[in-house]
């Protein structure tokens, strides 16, 4: 027997990457104290600068906040304007080289080194619209903030999160028939999968979810109205989405420091999940009813 | 003239593309296919000739043409990788949604259809995050793909949503493709469908067929096989196809007459394509999207 499994199509593993969850989620603005205002009131922390660039790092429990205004040095790449956007995340893998090179043959676009001397270099490919995709590994063995970050002197670098929150998602806004080639996208060289249409998280239900191959990270992607279908293709990282597994009490809580939350008929707070009004032009929040551990499908 | 759905290339057409693209749209054509060359060879740079595209007012069918990207390996793979991302990023910049990719002719193409259809998802997943289609086109001289049934096949195999063909009717008219071979192809998987035709009744040798192919295309309806054009293109419409016409007619005859001349010759193929084949009342249903059936 030369194979033995030449008679049956076994499968590839689900997570041919190692992908273990986000590092980090970075925005791009020209004003980061204004953005850094809205990261503190929704509990994160300003921890460290770093070394070379004007990038700032927050963080809130194992969340990583990343608030870029350096000005882009890269084409298709987000330039830093007063509005700020999410303009990449950074995924962990087990082998941050074989899953970029691996990304490559799939037909990713990869971003030249920026990386100066002593620095790290996190490899990184094209995502959506002017956003990147950053490869880490060995994110359980040191930090890749220790290297490239001064700590800003007397804060505490680990702050709890407020009522369990953590990574849970990203919302896509894509174009017109344009899910399908997406979904392509993330599943080919992430390893995603499309979730069944009756699988919804939170209160906004619009889109097709996709679940990471680590199953505790989610993509949300959206296309336009039926009334926007002929307009420009506008594709982007729309929102973060948060989980927690009391939402009334995360909302409580925020509000408390002075977030505010949309009420109206169609969308308001609820067991399930609650979504922040827009600040700075679109930063938007949404939070999300989820277990602290591996959260399952609710069918 | 109603018939948006059915463009020129500026490949048929003398002159700038200044002069091109103001004879498409002064014959009234609502949109053009336009040749890479074009583009980068304008006089100002390639960043005119983007903005010289962009102005013109005209929806861009697509970018032409890829050619013999598939089945390379080692260097001459990521030389070509280097040369599809460049067609990618300029079809980006015009406003395009499609770059046509012509089968491989290169003999030191592998013709294994495992590292073509690798070859092929590649592209398209390249392709993804700019927005753009690849219609994948079968040569009758290719190595890889002969005719769109071929290419249908390597297309499937590929399996990507944004990866699909273009139907060129020359391989029907000359190559002896025949029209019974699109039972085999689902029409959403066509992404565009070239239409020309040429004066003699047969080009029997493969070396006769690629000279006519590059150098005496005529318009639909001027040439020796418009009945076989007309039936071709009626059973295309009657199968469910809704996308984009466009002619691609190479002629050397053509790049010696004005520019408007020639757009006139085509603006005649195109009434003879919309009343006499497709029989279309006006205005023409088809200037809009269908819409996909309600719910779930």
């Amino acid at each position: 027997m030369t194979n033995a499994l030449d008679r049956e199509a076994v499968p590839d593993s689900r997570n041919p990457l190692g992908f273990d969850g986000i590092e980090f989620i970075e925005f791009a603005t020209s004003h980061p104290q204004a953005l850094g205002g809205v990261l503190e009131a929704m509990g994160f922390r300003p921890i460290a600068r770093h070394r070379s660039r004007e990038v700032e790092l927050y963080r809130q429990g194992a969340m990583n906040i990343v608030v870029n205004a350096q000005p882009a040095d890269l084409p298709r790449t987000a330039q830093p304007v007063e509005r700020p956007v999410i303009s990449a995340f950074a995924v962990r893998v087990r082998d941050a080289d074989l899953a970029f090179r691996r990304a490559l043959d799939l037909g990713a676009w990869g971003i030249p080194v920026r990386a100066r001397a002593m620095e790290l270099n996190i490899p990184a490919i094209h995502g959506v619209g002017e956003s990147l995709v950053y490869f880490v590994d060995r994110h359980d063995k040191f930090s890749i903030y220790d290297v490239d970050f001064n700590t800003i002197p007397t804060v505490d670098p680990h702050p709890p999160a407020l009522c369990g929150l953590h990574f849970f998602g990203l919302v896509q806004y894509v174009g017109t028939d344009r899910t399908a080639d997406w979904v392509a996208f993330y599943s080919q060289i992430f390893g995603f999968t499309a979730l069944p249409n009756k699988v919804r998280f939170g209160i906004m239900p619009k889109g097709l979810l996709l679940q990471s191959p680590c199953r505790n990270f989610f993509l949300q992607l959206i296309e336009p109205d039926e009334t926007a279908r002929f307009a420009p293709m506008e594709e982007h990282l729309q929102r973060i989405g948060l989980g927690t597994p009391d939402v009334m009490a995360a909302v409580a809580d925020l509000e408390r420091r002075g977030v505010e939350f949309l009420a109206t008929e169609q969308v308001h707070s609820s067991e399930r999940g609650a979504l922040t009004k827009p600040l700075l032009g679109s930063v938007m929040f949404e939070l999300v009813k989820s277990p602290a551990e591996e959260p399952a499908p609710q069918r | 003239m109603n018939y948006s759905d059915i463009g020129m290339d500026t490949a048929s057409l003398a002159g700038s593309l200044e002069s091109k693209l103001a004879a498409v749209r002064g014959a009234g054509f609502a949109q053009v296919m336009i040749s890479a060359s074009d583009v980068v060879g304008h006089p100002g740079g390639t960043a005119a000739g983007v903005r010289v595209v962009r102005d013109s007012g005209l929806t861009i069918t697509g970018l032409e043409a890829l050619r013999d990207f598939e089945g390379l390996s080692g260097q001459l793979h990521a030389y070509k990788v280097d040369v599809a991302k460049s067609m990618l990023e300029i079809c980006g910049q015009i406003g395009g949604r499609l770059l046509l990719v012509e089968a491989s002719t290169s003999t030191h193409a592998d013709t294994g259809l495992d590292a073509i259809a690798r070859d092929l998802s590649k592209l398209a997943v390249m392709a993804i995050p700019l927005g753009i289609r690849i219609a994948y086109k079968g040569l009758s001289w290719s190595r890889t793909a002969r005719d769109f049934r071929t290419a249908g096949d390597l297309v499937y195999r590929a399996n990507c949503p944004n990866l699909g063909l273009a139907i060129d009717v020359f391989d029907v008219l000359a190559a002896g493709v025949p029209q019974d071979d699109l039972d085999a192809i689902d029409p959403q998987q066509i992404f565009i469908v070239q239409l020309s035709d040429y004066m003699w009744q047969e080009a029997r040798s493969t070396e006769e067929q690629v000279a006519t192919a590059t150098h005496f295309r005529v318009f639909p309806g001027e040439g020796a096989h418009s009945e076989a054009l007309a039936q071709f293109v009626t059973r295309l419409d009657a199968y469910g196809y809704y996308g984009d016409y466009s002619f691609d007619v190479y002629n050397d005859d053509y790049l010696q007459m004005p520019p408007e001349t020639v757009a006139e010759r085509a603006l005649r193929a195109a009434e003879w394509l919309g009343e006499t084949v497709l029989r279309r009342a006006l205005p023409v249903p088809n200037m809009e999207r269908l819409l996909g059936p309600a719910g779930p």
